[in-house]
């Protein structure tokens, strides 16, 4: 997948303390969102006491008029994935997320999937290797503030929205995150998760968002028993499909399917009583791999066909057989979702079990709840009549923030929580470079240096005589690039001709110049190929310096270059990667280190930005 | 929802879901990188030529035909001399694999296949055996991964290369004005090409008269694919074929000009019916000599390799070779040959060298004329900057 992974070390300590830096920046600006929400609220609340409707106690509760008591199942499903949401915004904030999501979650799920998905992930993978540090930042105050705003918000549109908000970022997860949860995938069953934990988020989002009139309902409860009953009769078959190895428990020596994958889930890095079980679990489906597939079977196509028929006197003990099953899977396969390798959930069985319950309770009418009291989030207390036009007038916005409960005001707060972590990225997302921050990662920053930069006369790719005075008044970056290398040298070819483009509406001001770093190939027909292998043609303003040995080492030592070395057996000349940042007035203001790491997209693009910061910067423009 | 619902949502449920796994239940192959050179069997770069000079043998040595770790390397050993030597060109990264032109004389041209990113082919000249080396060309392309892509003429020094694009390109010493003499398209085109049903060119030599030769494989049973250019018009150079393989695809595998004449190795038939046949065409003559096909019985190819005087070699896997010393003489086996083995060459007082490869270590062995065994006669460490090209 070309592009996903920025292909920089995940523990890189620049990028990981840059991700905890701007994590703990974002932080201090949601405390300070909250803390100013929370003191606006009081002080609102302070101010207009008389604001509040007649009869009215000012306090956390808001209008005493009774709202429509949230459901149990509803409870149980905004509470439950509320947690889960905070929990997975947490799981983002590993120090190896920024670099690690795309290289060792994304790409290692899509892999198996067919090409059309691997193309739609890694447009994702790009975009998030490109900005490692806004992207990751932004997952964890999306999914904290979801979060939050599902548990803070019970009642009203806000809390509806909460649900939407889990629907709509659960799917960007789900297809970008987790691709496709893998349904396209060979190998996918029930057991390892399918169809995506995120999709379940994305029901549960759903069914929280469905309007106060429909709580009620006991066919919502008998939907969402019939749903997961199909489902789990669907994965039975899935589970029961010969040729997909998991009615083996070794085949030809090797684990089948179900042992190989728990085999693999022991060996990363866990409580050693939890890899041990896991270990356990492996050697026993290695001995009885038929019998524990015909149990999956059976269980699965038992548990659907009983939530299928909705009867609630059956249905109590599937659940509680579900949940038992749910939580075995969780731990002796799934390895409860977020231990193995860089975990970004606690994958499907928690929120099956969930979901599972939800609609029990939905199906079985529970003890009738205690009205609580309404807030300012829920429009039903507020007259019927009032449309838009009447909500946006200040005395309606007025009461309505005096009457707000505290609720309201952290689910406010969630939502700016959601804004502090998507602006940034939709920023990043705009610029079409890398951010710096991979380049500085690969070769550390440089100190700004201020001395007169060694004159040269060389040839360059037209044949004409080019000198360094000849540059005079221009901003010049100039590297050192082996014509016949197979490998950097192309890559910083490109770094250089991405340069050109971002900084075309300075051509005339800005001059990129190569010199050839091998001492063999010299002749101009060589970096006349070289310049057409790269498109370099298409960049007006580069420049492919030549000349004979000596003169090129008498170049490369006045640079403080190490000279390129003739390695024997087939090698590329051995040479270092370097560029410097020469300014209008023919002096040396920096030089980089311009090993090209992993060459790839981001990285790519981040050297393209390192360099045209550095010449911006000498022309005045930051 | 009522029963029959229920029921019809269960059937669809579990139509669905065997769909799903029918749909997934085979691996679908991961995408990756093409090959760098033709799967193990298939004849490449590894070969051995003899000039008036000397002998050069090409073989790939470190890691494996696929990886960035493994360097082609080009050892020689001086006309009258027992000994090999390293003389891989140096400055150039040659991952990509060696392919070797005589040049006449002591002067020998080495083109480096791209690798990598790189996409254009280096050339380096040696007029000394392959003591000093001088850069030439380049050729701006991918010089194709056979063994017989590139030649140059007897006298004029005209270098002819077969490019991965299917174009063959000419070029006058100094090598670097390139021009197309012929494109796989173009030549099918041909009235030569239409007979044949020309789809995709193999290699490249000069006649032993400086005309250019180009060799493909044909679609038509039983035609050998060889065209040679007279007057700016492609004609069918190649031999006619017993009757026995008229029902046999025919692709050319290689195509050199010996001292006699110009010599062809044809592949007749695939897979474990496949045949190698030698041809030879005496300098000035029309009629090819065709030897007995050699039936292969499922072995795979992986070198061949022309003695001065047409006689002809080849490396079969599971160490087998067989030889046939020109037209008129049949296949004769060698006895096993030693494990490594990359490449064989007409040895130095009649018989023939081995040139076996672990992994940075050449070990030369030497057939005796009517010895039975193979022994061991040098051993060249190679100092392979492994990660260097990486």
């Amino acid at each position: 997948m070309p592009g996903m992974n920025s292909g920089v070390n995940v523990n890189d300590p620049i990028v990981v303390a840059a991700f905890k830096s701007a994590l703990l920046h974002q932080g201090l600006i949601a405390l300070l969102i909250f803390a100013v929400l929370g003191l606006a609220w009081i002080s609102v609340r302070a101010w207009l006491p008389t604001s509040s409707p007649a009869g009215e106690q000012p306090g956390l509760g808001g209008p005493p008029a009774p709202a429509v008591a949230e459901p149990a199942w509803r409870q149980v499903l905004r509470i439950g994935f509320g947690l889960i949401w905070v929990f997975d915004g947490i799981l983002q904030a590993q120090p190896k997320m920024a670099i690690g999501l795309p290289s060792q979650v994304i790409e290692p799920l899509a892999a198996a999937s067919p090409r059309w998905v691997q193309h739609i992930v890694n447009w994702a993978g790009t975009t998030w290797s490109f900005h490692p540090m806004q992207a990751g930042a932004s997952a964890v105050w999306i999914q904290v503030g979801i979060g939050i705003w599902m548990l803070a918000a019970s009642h009203g549109p806000l809390s509806r929205l909460a649900g939407l908000a889990s629907v709509a970022w659960g799917l960007v997860v789900w297809v970008f995150g987790e691709a496709f949860g893998s349904i396209f995938a060979p190998g996918l069953t029930w057991l390892f998760g399918a169809p995506g934990a995120v999709l379940i988020y994305c029901v549960a989002g759903a069914l929280i968002a469905l309007p106060e009139r429909m709580w009620d309902s006991h066919r919502l409860g008998r939907a969402i028993m019939a749903g997961l009953g199909l489902f789990l009769i669907g994965m039975a078959v899935l589970q029961a499909w010969p040729g997909r190895g998991f009615w083996q428990g070794l085949a030809s020596g090797k684990p089948g399917t179900l042992a190989g994958m728990t085999t693999a889930m022991a060996q990363t890095p866990q409580p050693g009583f939890l890899s041990a079980w896991i270990s356990a679990f492996t050697t026993f489906d290695e001995a009885h791999g038929f019998a524990v597939n015909l149990f999956a079977v059976v269980v699965l196509t038992v548990i659907g066909a009983v939530f299928l028929s909705g009867q609630r006197r059956l249905v109590r003990p599937a659940l509680i057989a579900f949940t038992v099953l749910c939580l075995a899977a969780w731990v002796l396969v799934e390895d409860c979702g977020f231990f193995g390798g860089l975990g970004t959930d606690p994958n499907s069985m928690i929120p099956f079990v969930l979901l599972a319950t939800g609609g029990y309770l939905a199906l079985t009418p529970g003890p009738v709840m205690a009205a609580k009291p309404a807030t300012a989030a829920e429009p039903a207390q507020e007259p019927a009549a009032a449309g838009w036009r009447d909500r946006v007038q200040p005395a309606f916005v007025r009461r309505s923030v005096a009457t707000a409960s505290f609720r309201s005001v952290a689910a406010v707060g969630a939502v700016g929580l959601i804004i502090l972590g998507a602006a940034p990225m939709a920023a990043a997302q705009a610029s079409p470079i890398a951010d710096p921050i991979l380049a500085e990662s690969i070769n550390g920053s440089s100190a700004p240096l201020n001395f007169r930069a060694p004159a040269f006369s060389l040839t360059d790719q037209h044949g004409r005589t080019v000198t360094l005075a000849s540059l005079h008044g221009k901003v010049v970056l100039l590297t050192f690039l082996d014509d016949t290398c197979s490998v950097d040298c192309p890559l910083i070819a490109q770094e250089f001709r991405q340069a050109g483009q971002l900084l075309s509406a300075d051509t005339q001001r800005v001059e990129l110049v190569a010199i050839n770093y091998n001492p063999l190939n010299t002749q101009v027909s060589y970096i006349q190929a070289f310049d057409r292998q790269e498109g370099m043609a298409a960049v007006p303003n580069w420049l492919y310096l030549t000349g004979t040995s000596a003169q090129l080492q008498q170049v490369w030592r006045r640079y403080g270059v190490a000279p390129a070395e003739i390695l024997p057996a087939g090698s590329m000349v051995g040479h270092g990667d370097y560029a410097f940042v020469i300014d209008q007035a023919g002096h040396l203001r920096r030089e980089l280190g311009f090993d090209t790491g992993p060459g790839t997209q981001a990285t790519k693009s981040s050297f393209a930005a390192e360099l045209t910061g550095a010449a911006q910067q000498l022309l005045g423009h930051s | 929802m009522s029963r029959p619902a229920r029921l019809a949502a269960t059937a669809l449920a579990v139509a669905a879901a065997a769909l799903i796994a029918g749909c997934s239940s085979a691996a679908s192959p991961a995408p990756g990188p093409a090959p760098e050179a033709p799967p193990g069997g298939e004849p490449f770069l590894a070969t051995s030529m003899v000039t008036a000079t000397g002998t050069w043998a090409v073989a790939v040595m470190g890691g494996s035909v696929a990886s960035h770790n493994n360097f082609w390397q080009l050892f020689e050993r001086p006309a009258g001399s027992p000994d090999w030597k390293l003389v891989t060109p140096p400055g150039t990264p040659d991952n990509g694999g060696l392919v070797l032109a005589d040049a006449g004389g002591p002067s020998l041209i080495t083109a480096f296949r791209p690798s990598q990113y790189l996409t254009y082919t280096p050339l380096a000249l040696t007029r000394d055996g392959g003591q000093a080396w001088a850069s030439a060309g380049p050729l701006d392309g991918a010089l194709a991964n056979v063994p017989d892509a590139l030649t140059a003429a007897p006298g004029t020094g005209r270098l002819l290369a077969l490019l991965t694009s299917g174009r063959a390109e000419i070029a006058t010493p100094g090598y670097t004005r390139w021009n197309t003499l012929a494109s796989q398209p173009a030549l099918a085109a041909t009235r030569a090409g239409r007979r044949c049903g020309l789809h995709d060119l193999t290699a490249a030599a000069f006649s032993p008269a400086g005309v250019p030769l180009l060799a493909g494989t044909c679609s038509r049973p039983g035609t050998v694919g060889i065209f040679a250019v007279t007057n700016g018009t492609w004609q069918a150079a190649g031999p006619s074929l017993p009757a026995t393989l008229a029902r046999q695809a025919i692709t050319v595998v290689r195509l050199t000009r010996t001292a006699n004449g110009t010599v062809a190795l044809l592949k007749a038939g695939s897979g474990p019916a496949a045949s190698l046949l030698a041809a030879w065409l005496p300098g000035g003559g029309r009629n090819w000599a065709v030897s007995p096909p050699l039936k292969l019985r499922g072995a795979t190819l992986s070198s061949a390799f022309f003695g001065p005087t047409g006689a002809a070699g080849v490396v079969l896997n599971r160490n087998r070779a067989e030889t046939i010393t020109g037209a008129g003489a049949g296949w004769r086996s060698l006895p096993a040959l030693p494990a490594g083995t990359a490449t064989l060459t007409p040895g130095p007082s009649g018989g023939f060298d081995a040139l076996a490869v672990h992994g940075t270590r050449l070990t030369v062995w030497q057939l005796g004329t009517g010895s039975p065994s193979w022994h061991t006669t040098q051993a060249i460490n190679v100092p392979i900057q492994f990660g260097s090209s990486g």
